[in-house]
């Protein structure tokens, strides 16, 4: 150890020992002989070599390494968890954000099933359904309005509020007409249904993969910290540890008491970190895991539905040649019965999501029995199981309030999740900090005290 | 079945020209049909025409009739009888003549009608039909796999489709003209040279607009997307059947029908080549709403319910074998 003192320079960070010399510093200008600069240089090496060199000078260095180092512990370790904090706050405003796309989404695609149903219904929509179309516009708009202050996404958003304008004019002209008997209603609703399909639902359906991928990607600052933390530690308490043993042997005392206090200060302060920042982790990935996975396979369940719904209804539109309509309901409903399948069915019985699963199980099976009246001539009977109080129509109703009860508290707890994983890190880092500054002084104050019997 | 005041007024006077035609135009024959428009009238399609002689001429109709409910064993209208019901293909946005009655949530026109009469031919009763909502592109397709019966979705009768499918006796006598803005100044389709024409994929409208390279040509599936493209601007005129512009003038009275007919288009009722027995049931169906007046009733309450002239029917002409 003391060797490897001696033959390695001192660290650039030599104003400590400088500084601890201030009475001889202050001799040279009172010396008035040869080129100044050049005499001034030529002391302060002489005074350096005589701070570094023998007993004391060797404790003067291992002093400024302890000093430095642990300074060090608490500097970077502070820097470390408020840049995790920092991320955890990230993930959580990430999701919020896929949250409220995914909303936007889910509010379209269910303004078109609404829409589509009730021209398939015939004659002037329900009073209920046209509210429903209303709030779901509205909803969007203002679920535009906040995602678009975020400015990556602004551009796709932009795009998809021009959209909707044109959506919302479109399915106003097919009303007007529809209001008049004219059958040309029916092409501005198709139309209005293509705009959804082809400009907006396919913008959105990116961001929420970018936002997905911001999620789930936070996770790299965590093991950053708590390596960073660890590290930190170690060089810590090598650089306090140093000088007690050189201390032990050259002095009469066993133990350095400041020095000691220092050690046990950056134990605390090291294990508190590595303990929280651990904790924190544990929090966001358990986030992860459940709120998190749930509210994207609530999502995806729900535009899946409300897609498949729209689908069963223009099929039903296109009478016989709806063939590619099916198709996409049974591809739409297949996603979501596979999101389903994945993150829901383990859901404890009585829960929200449970309910979601099982009750688009039952929408499934009577969309089922309302083709194969299709099929067999039953038009009539068809339409109206997908409409009204209708057995299909009663059974997507409770899906839609299953998953909007689920997905509401399942987004809730992923915020609260997060935000709790957040909390911790911001006081930690400042205790780090503190216990960095702390070990510093008492490291200083252990070896100066013994550096004071060399006087 | 009420069609309101305004969409009668504007469907009769559109169609009094083409009335005029088709009362002067008795034999039914569209090859010799007097030509009305600027442009000569060709009824010989571009691509190289299968000759099938006078396309309009159909099987001869069955005598006699078999009693309804009581199909002869072995026939296809026993088949359908077995069945329960008549699947026919229909168009759901031909205003007048097959389309989705908003206000009432039925399909509804002269197409449907002509359905219907042939199911109370074969039950008794009229409403024994499945109905399948069909594009233009969708009619031959759907009788040749077999997933209908009979196509009554304004179809045009002519040579090249009696290579794919038969048909009926004509029922009805149409000609292709174009929809533009009430304030246009163009008269004739050569004026157009240059612009943005909307028509319907697989009707022999879009055939026909080979003839004019000229013309910016924006083909879709549906006609009445055409409407929604001209009211958006997107386009700057439509080419259809006057009967299915009839409709849309009725349902805009910004727009107008200009021109002669560009050409004849004699409608039959599609039926599949393997069931030349039902195509002869058929027309006699088709003899029989001809002469008992129904065939005047149901022009009276699509094309003519302000007391407007009822033209006579278009004249069967027989004489095809299978």
């Amino acid at each position: 150890m003391t060797s490897s003192v001696t033959t390695s320079p001192p660290p650039p960070p030599s104003p400590p020992p400088a500084a601890n010399v201030p009475s001889a510093a202050n001799v040279p200008p009172a010396a008035p002989a040869g080129s100044a600069p050049e005499r001034a240089s030529t002391r302060a090496r002489e005074l350096f070599a005589g701070a570094v060199s023998g007993t004391p000078g060797r404790m003067r260095v291992l002093a400024a390494i302890a000093l430095v180092v642990t300074l060090a512990f608490g500097v970077l370790g502070f820097l470390a968890l408020l840049r995790f904090h920092s991320n955890v706050e990230e993930a959580r405003r990430n999701a919020e954000q896929l949250v409220r796309i995914q909303s936007i989404r889910t509010n379209l695609v269910k303004a078109d099933a609404n829409a589509t149903n009730a021209f398939l219904v015939g004659g002037l929509e329900p009073p209920a359904v046209r509210d429903a179309y209303t709030n779901g516009i509205a909803a969007t708009a203002r679920t535009l309005a906040q995602a678009s202050a975020r400015s990556d996404d602004a551009p796709a958003l932009e795009r998809v509020n021009r959209v909707l304008t044109q959506y919302t004019g479109l399915i106003e002209a097919a009303r007007a007409n529809n209001r008049q008997g004219f059958p040309v209603g029916a092409a501005y609703l198709r139309q209005a249904s293509r705009a959804l399909r082809d400009d907006a639902l396919p913008a959105l359906a990116t961001l929420v993969q970018a936002e997905r991928r911001r999620v789930e990607d936070s996770t790299s600052a965590a093991d950053s910290a708590r390596d960073a933390l660890i590290l930190f530690l170690v060089l810590a308490l090598v650089a306090l540890v140093a000088p007690q043993m050189y201390l032990s042997r050259k002095t009469r005392r066993t133990f350095n008491k400041p020095l000691l206090a220092a050690t046990a200060v950056v134990i605390v302060a090291g294990l508190l970190g590595l303990g929280v920042v651990t904790w924190s982790k544990g929090r966001a990935d358990e986030a992860r895991a459940g709120p998190y996975r749930q509210t994207v396979a609530l999502a995806t369940a729900r535009i899946g539905g409300f897609d498949a719904k729209s689908a069963e209804a223009l099929t039903l539109i296109a009478r016989g040649s709806g063939a590619a309509f099916e198709e996409r309901f049974q591809s739409t409903a297949a996603d979501a019965s596979a999101a389903i399948e994945r993150d829901l069915v383990g859901a404890a019985p009585e829960s929200a999501q449970a309910e979601a699963a099982a009750t688009f199980a039952d929408y499934v099976s009577e969309h089922q029995k309302l083709r194969s009246l299709d099929e067999n001539g039953q038009h009539d009977q068809a339409v109206a199981a997908a409409t009204g109080n209708g057995a299909a129509n009663q059974a997507f109703a409770r899906f839609e309030r299953a998953s909007s009860r689920a997905l509401t508290a399942e987004a809730a707890d992923l915020s609260d999740d997060l935000n709790q994983a957040a909390t911790p890190l911001v006081v930690t880092a400042w205790l780090l900090l503190l216990a960095g500054l702390a070990a510093a002084v008492l490291a200083w104050r252990g070896v100066s005290e013994r550096l004071r019997e060399y006087r | 079945m009420r069609v309101n005041r305004r969409v009668v007024a504007t469907v009769a006077a559109v169609l009094a020209v083409a009335l005029a035609a088709a009362a002067c135009d008795d034999t039914g024959s569209s090859a010799d049909r007097p030509a009305t428009s600027l442009v000569p009238v060709t009824t010989a399609p571009t691509a190289p025409a299968p000759d099938c002689g006078n396309a309009v001429a159909s099987f001869a109709p069955l005598n006699p009739m078999p009693e309804p409910g009581d199909m002869p064993a072995g026939t296809y209208m026993a088949t359908i009888q077995q069945r329960g019901r008549l699947v026919a293909a229909v168009s759901a946005d031909t205003l007048l003549f097959g389309y989705f009655n908003p206000l009432t949530g039925q399909l509804e026109g002269f197409d449907i009608d002509l359905v219907r009469e042939v199911s109370r031919a074969i039950f008794g009763d009229p409403n024994r039909v499945e109905y399948k909502v069909v594009t233009y592109a969708q009619r031959i397709p759907s009788l040749l796999d077999g997933s209908v019966d009979i196509v009554a979705d304004v179809m045009t009768v002519n040579c090249e489709r009696w290579g794919q499918i038969s048909f009926s006796s004509q029922y009805f006598d149409a000609g292709q003209k174009i929809l533009v803005r009430k304030d246009s100044d163009v008269t004739d389709i050569s004026q157009l040279n240059g612009e943005r024409m909307c028509a319907a994929r697989g009707s022999t409208n879009i055939d026909e607009l080979e003839k004019y390279p000229e013309i910016v040509v924006v083909p879709v599936d549906d006609i009445s997307d055409c409407m929604v493209l001209f009211q958006q601007g997107a386009v700057d005129s439509v080419t259809g059947d006057d009967t299915v512009l009839a409709g849309f003038v009725a349902q805009d009275p910004y727009t107008k029908v200009v021109g002669g007919a560009l050409t004849s288009e004699p409608y039959g009722l599609g039926v599949a080549k393997t069931h030349p027995e039902f195509v002869g049931f058929v027309n006699g169906v088709l003899e029989d709403i001809r002469d008992s007046g129904r065939w005047a009733a149901m022009y009276r309450t699509w094309l003519a319910p302000d007391g407007g002239p009822v033209p006579p029917p278009p004249v069967a002409v027989y004489g095809r074998t299978p």
